[in-house]
């Protein structure tokens, strides 16, 4: 019963201040019961990722054929084995660096072009019935097929990797704001509007941060789907970049640097995903738990 | 690359699925996976004709153990080794075709698959001074040999046969690994790449370094003979398959050495039929697989290029890409020499000679027989066929001729006159003196020739104009 003891705690310290502050102890035990959901989430997690690291090394050393075939899928061991010998090999790191830096530029691109377009969009009837048809039709093409286009388009490799990044995230987050959009309560609309509301404050009341929560949806799928294309975006460099990486480690036939490349993929996109939620956090507060 | 990628391996994934659960466990079907590249003109022998012209269906084994069996061919079309590798290692191929560098890597990768190893069975085609490879720059760029494009953006496909062809070449110049800014890139990047002007020069494998220059925007300036390095394509099989069936692959070799007759006895209607079925230009395919062409269509294995390959092996060790792996040990040529004795061929015959099919015939506009076929030139006209001619001068002259009458002209080719390699005569650089017109693949080279001859180098239509006034300047 955590609830019952702060609340036995608090009125005490709020009547009289504390001469000496709390312990160590208490200052552990306090901030414990504090995360303990937080901490639950991290413990099972770990748990699960061993599991899963567990079940792969079972399957890949006993190269177990249960009409999913490990026999050749190179085993935990074996890739980090690439991996130590990744970390030591300073072009790893550029590798990794540089593509964070693309997604970035690919990624900001795309917030910044589709987040005020998708809330035009779905503002002004005429804007989006002349542009949704264009977007709907450019929306499935995988970001592999634009590679020849995208070296064509462009002056340099670099922009040309960074506009298949920016198509991969342009569209979910046009889509989930759009979406957004057309979920805004009517009523609230009405409400500003007799109070006397200019459109530019609608805009900016009452239309933003209702969609909001669909935005960060978008920019968390977004920021997804740019990884994704990376693979496709980086055979285009020919030099660097945990993309190209995988692709060259493809053309040499070296499996271990293969799976070193997806999961290097795997736990950046982690990574930016988190720091997207955690922006949504502190641009949402009302939306903490 | 491109193409095959995601939608391809689903697509391949849902259809092995769906063979498998509707086959029954017994031995009645037996799945032949063939992983071909139709667009390395070099591999067309081993893949797009065998599939076009039902040649393996010919030779399959019909009667004792194989009476109640039936075949189920599938045909997968790569642009690339690796993929191929993969597919074979996936057992979703039992049989695959590739370029010397990713046969190897393929051996190798084979090495710590516990089911099955991989053994090179045959050869597709092979050029013993290692032309195929090349490198091409675009064809508006000052660059004219390999040293013009010291610290320039040259893309290669790593792994591939053009990589090891590049390795080499920057050895036997002693020039440093930083003398280019090495990155890699698969041909159909490459190329865009190329055309837009965005890397400096491209090297490639069969057939971009000629398919570019005859798209129009590029220009050779570096062929794989000068790095003097045997480069060819072979076959490679899953031995779990081999050993169960080798009939089978006896049958596959038959219709290889078939597919090689085909190719010889009518090489305009296979460079036709190949562009049909590849996309890749019929000039393109006849200046490799034509008489006097860049490449020869051998199946024998011949240790020339199973030396070549442990060059090969060596070059991936130093990069750090390899660890030990035998190229010999590697070789099983026992399917191949069946094949030549159930056809009542002579394979050791065949092994022993190095010789290409050459252009033969008579001189229809100097009115003579053609003696040396590396000196000759041929004129591909489209509605009249490919025609021969002695020499330069005479390919050109009827050139001319039959410009003046006011035919259409596909393409003409001409010899490197040192090198010997086959050239499209637009592309060439002539050293025009003397009554003499020699064709050069590089600029330096007919410069030097020139000198020597107190003539001049010509562009090609200086020089048809030059060998119509009879090899004066």
């Amino acid at each position: 019963m955590p609830a019952t003891v702060i609340a036995e705690a608090d009125p005490a310290s709020a009547i009289t201040p504390p001469t000496t502050p709390p312990s160590f102890g208490t200052l552990a035990l306090r901030w414990y019961r504090l995360n303990r959901a937080g901490l639950r989430a991290i413990a099972i997690g770990i748990i699960s990722l061993a599991a899963f690291l567990l079940v792969w090394h079972m399957l890949t050393t006993y190269r177990v054929v249960f009409f999913v075939r490990f026999t050749n899928v190179p085993s935990p061991l074996a890739v980090y084995a690439s991996f130590t010998k990744a970390i030591h090999d300073p072009k790893f790191l550029l590798h990794v660096l540089l593509s964070c830096r693309r997604i970035f530029f690919g990624f900001s691109f795309a917030a910044i072009v589709a987040v005020p377009l998708g809330l035009i969009m779905g503002r002004f009837k005429l804007v989006h019935e002349i542009i949704f048809p264009v977007a709907e039709v450019l929306r499935p093409i995988p970001a592999i097929a634009w590679v020849p286009m995208a070296i064509m388009l462009w002056p340099t490799n670099e922009q040309s990797i960074v506009f298949i990044t920016f198509l991969g995230s342009f569209f979910p987050i046009l889509v989930n704001t759009l979406h957004g959009m057309s979920l805004v309560d009517p009523v609230l609309v009405r409400a500003a509007q007799c109070l006397g509301a200019r459109e530019r404050s609608i805009f900016r009341e009452v239309y933003f941060p209702a969609s909001l929560p669909h935005i960060f949806t978008g920019l968390t799928v977004g920021m997804g789907v740019a990884w994704v294309s990376l693979i496709a975006a980086e055979m285009i460099s020919g030099q660097y970049g945990i993309g190209y990486f995988t692709w060259e480690a493809y053309s040499l036939v070296q499996y271990p640097d293969i799976a070193l490349g997806m999961i290097a993929i795997g736990v950046l996109g982690l990574g930016s995903s988190l720091l997207i939620r955690g922006a949504g956090h502190l641009v949402m507060p009302w939306r903490l738990k | 690359m491109v193409r095959h990628l995601p939608t391809l391996s689903i697509a391949m994934s849902v259809t092995s699925l769906a063979l498998i659960l509707t086959q029954p466990a017994s031995a009645e079907t037996v799945t032949l996976g063939i992983g071909t590249q139709d667009t390395t003109s070099n591999t067309v022998t081993a893949g797009v004709v065998i599939r076009q012209l039902h040649l393996l269906e010919k030779y399959l084994p019909k009667d004792g153990k194989y009476a109640n069996v039936k075949f189920e061919l599938e045909w997968q079309n790569f642009t690339s080794g690796p993929p191929v590798t993969n597919a074979m290692m996936a057992n979703k191929l039992q049989i695959g075709m590739m370029g010397d560098y990713p046969l190897i890597v393929n051996g190798f990768t084979f090495d710590s698959n516990p089911e099955s190893k991989s053994r090179l069975i045959g050869v597709a085609a092979y050029s013993l001074a290692g032309s195929g490879n090349g490198i091409v720059v675009h064809k508006d760029s000052p660059y004219y040999e390999l040293a013009d494009l010291k610290g320039k953006l040259v893309s290669v496909p790593f792994g591939s046969a053009a990589h090891g062809m590049v390795l080499k070449a920057m050895q036997d110049r002693g020039y440093p690994a930083d003398f280019f800014q090495l990155v890699s890139q698969s041909p159909e990047v490459g190329s865009t790449n190329l055309q837009e002007k965005k890397i400096d020069a491209h090297a490639d494998f069969v057939p971009f370094a000629e398919l570019l220059p005859f798209r129009g925007f590029a220009r050779k300036i570096f062929d794989g003979v000068e790095t003097n390095l045997p480069t060819w394509h072979g076959i490679v099989v899953r031995t779990d398959f081999a050993e169960k069936y080798p009939e089978v692959v006896v049958a596959y070799m038959k219709a290889l050495i078939a597919a090689n007759q085909w190719l010889r006895d009518d090489p305009k209607l296979a460079a036709e039929k190949i562009q049909e079925w590849t996309g890749i230009n019929k000039e393109v395919v006849y200046i490799f697989l034509g008489p006097s062409g860049n490449m020869t269509t051998d199946p024998t294995i011949k240790p020339a290029l199973i030396d070549a390959a442990a060059t090969d092996v060596k070059v991936l060790q130093n990069l750090g890409r390899m660890k030990e792996f035998d190229p010999k040990k590697w070789v099983d040529d026992s399917y191949i020499r069946k094949a030549y004795a159930e056809m009542k061929l002579d394979y050791d015959a065949q092994l022993g000679s190095t010789k290409n099919y050459e252009i033969t015939g008579e001189d229809s506009f100097c009115k003579k027989p053609i003696a040396d076929p590396r000196k000759a030139g041929e004129v591909w006209v489209d509605d009249a066929g490919i025609m021969p001619f002695s020499s330069t001068a005479c390919t050109l002259g009827a050139y001319a001729d039959f410009k003046a009458k006011g035919k259409k002209i596909n393409v003409a080719y001409v010899f490197d006159t040192t090198r010997g390699i086959k050239l499209f005569a637009d592309q060439a650089f002539f050293a025009v003196g003397n009554g003499e017109v020699a064709p050069f693949l590089l600029k330096k080279d007919a410069e030097a020739y020139a000198a020597k001859i107190s003539g001049k180098v010509l562009g090609f239509d200086d020089a048809v104009k030059a060998a119509v006034g009879g090899g004066k300047t």
